[in-house]
């Protein structure tokens, strides 16, 4: 028993100090227009479909609970900008998180007064500085996340690959323990012969 | 499908998969003849890259597991060619999780193991023909197996990520038609061409 809770507990080290690794089912998620939004996606190609996404903002915090539409999309319009968990799980074992930090949302802090010069009084009138200020940020965020947004899938997507490199790699690892077990065998014959 | 990620299972569940699966290779590893070791790293290698491309079915993606091919041509060993391979998967790709990999394991080659243990004797006697059905019988057969001690898995972890039946069915049902498929011709040409990879190794050794 101490032997396997010796072994379970070098697993879980294992586990815990591992990079941030891909999965098989990946969940893209991000910030389009204040709405929680993004797809969960299997590499190699294919959607989730009707996967049930869950969403938290805290530890404890009652979860919202989602299902994802038949391009695997979802979208959901937080009450308030903070950060979120998102947990994606198909039904068969296939489960991937992703967070999204509060600062993505942005927008949402007040904007500090304009230390503009007063205009002249002979300009014409205009709308408040900082309405426009805020209205000018919302909508630069607007346009970034929108631009960046192709960028980001085609990073997640990146990532998720299989490369062939890796492939090749991990059967050469294969075949080399063979040799190893193939060598091991050979000695011990070789041993047992001599010695009898 | 088979590759349970870290962070699904309950703890009890990883340590019974994990002390079942360790059982398994070390029964295997000591039967293992040395004649067996290339024949055994070979299939290792070939489930290892098959299944990680996976093929978009119905709401989710499966991709071929080989169980009841493996189990036929390697017996018991089985257990260490699926255990080397969801080991490199997990490290290199994170397909899988580190923890999980006793249960993986077990779930993969368990059914194998015994569907080439029932059938390896019928198809060493039968002609190519009758041993490639009864190969796609066996294949069909280790993957519903793999399948119910998956959702078993899932179920005992009692957690948000237990199986929906409707998913299992609509992922593993086509799949058990294309194993049973791939794992007939395999056999019939095998049978054809080099029979003896197929005849029950202790009868050989």
């Amino acid at each position: 028993m101490r032997g396997c809770g010796l072994v379970g507990c070098l697993l879980a080290c294992l586990a815990f100090s591992a990079p941030a690794s891909a999965h098989r089912l990946r969940l893209f998620a991000t910030v389009d227009e204040g709405a929680l939004a993004g797809y969960a996606f299997f590499v190699g190609g294919g959607r989730a479909q009707g996967a049930e996404i869950v969403v938290t903002s805290s530890p404890g915090a009652e979860p919202t609970r989602l299902l994802t539409d038949q391009e695997g999309r979802f979208s959901w319009k937080p009450p308030a900008p903070a950060t979120y968990h998102v947990v994606v799980s198909t039904g068969d074992g296939h489960v991937s998180e992703a967070t999204v930090e509060r600062s993505r949302f942005g927008g949402d802090e007040p904007v500090a007064a304009s230390t503009q010069p007063a205009v002249s009084p002979t300009a014409p009138p205009r709308p408040d500085e900082t309405a426009l200020a805020r209205l000018v940020e919302q909508k630069v965020d607007a346009a970034v996340a929108r631009q960046l947004r192709p960028l980001l899938e085609a990073y997640g997507a990146a990532e998720a690959r299989l490369r062939f490199n890796d492939i090749m790699g991990g059967i050469g690892m294969i075949v080399g323990l063979a040799g190893i077990a193939l060598w091991g065998a050979s000695r011990r014959r070789r041993n047992s012969g001599a010695s009898s | 499908m088979a590759h349970i990620p870290d962070g699904v299972l309950s703890g009890p569940v990883l340590v019974a998969g994990g002390v079942l699966a360790a059982g398994g290779i070390a029964l295997a590893l000591r039967r293992l003849d040395e004649e067996e070791i290339p024949r055994t790293a070979i299939l290792s290698a070939a489930f290892f890259a098959v299944s990680l491309f996976a093929v978009p079915v119905g709401p989710s993606s499966v991709h071929l597991l080989l169980g009841g091919l493996m189990g036929l041509i390697l017996g018991s060993a089985i257990f260490p060619a699926i255990f080397v391979a969801l080991l490199l998967q997990s490290v290199m790709f994170g397909f899988g999780g580190l923890t999980s990999l006793g249960v993986n394991t077990f779930n993969i080659a368990l059914p194998g193991a015994l569907v080439g243990m029932l059938l390896a004797p019928a198809i060493a006697r039968a002609s190519a023909s009758r041993a490639a059905v009864l190969a796609g019988i066996g294949s069909a057969l280790a993957v519903a197996g793999t399948g119910t001690l998956v959702a078993v898995s899932l179920a005992l972890s009692s957690n948000d990520y237990a199986a929906s039946a409707k998913v299992m069915i609509a992922t593993y049902l086509p799949l058990m038609c294309i194993e049973g498929l791939v794992a007939g011709f395999c056999v019939s040409f095998v049978k054809k061409v080099k029979p003896e990879l197929l005849a029950p190794v202790p009868a050989g050794a």
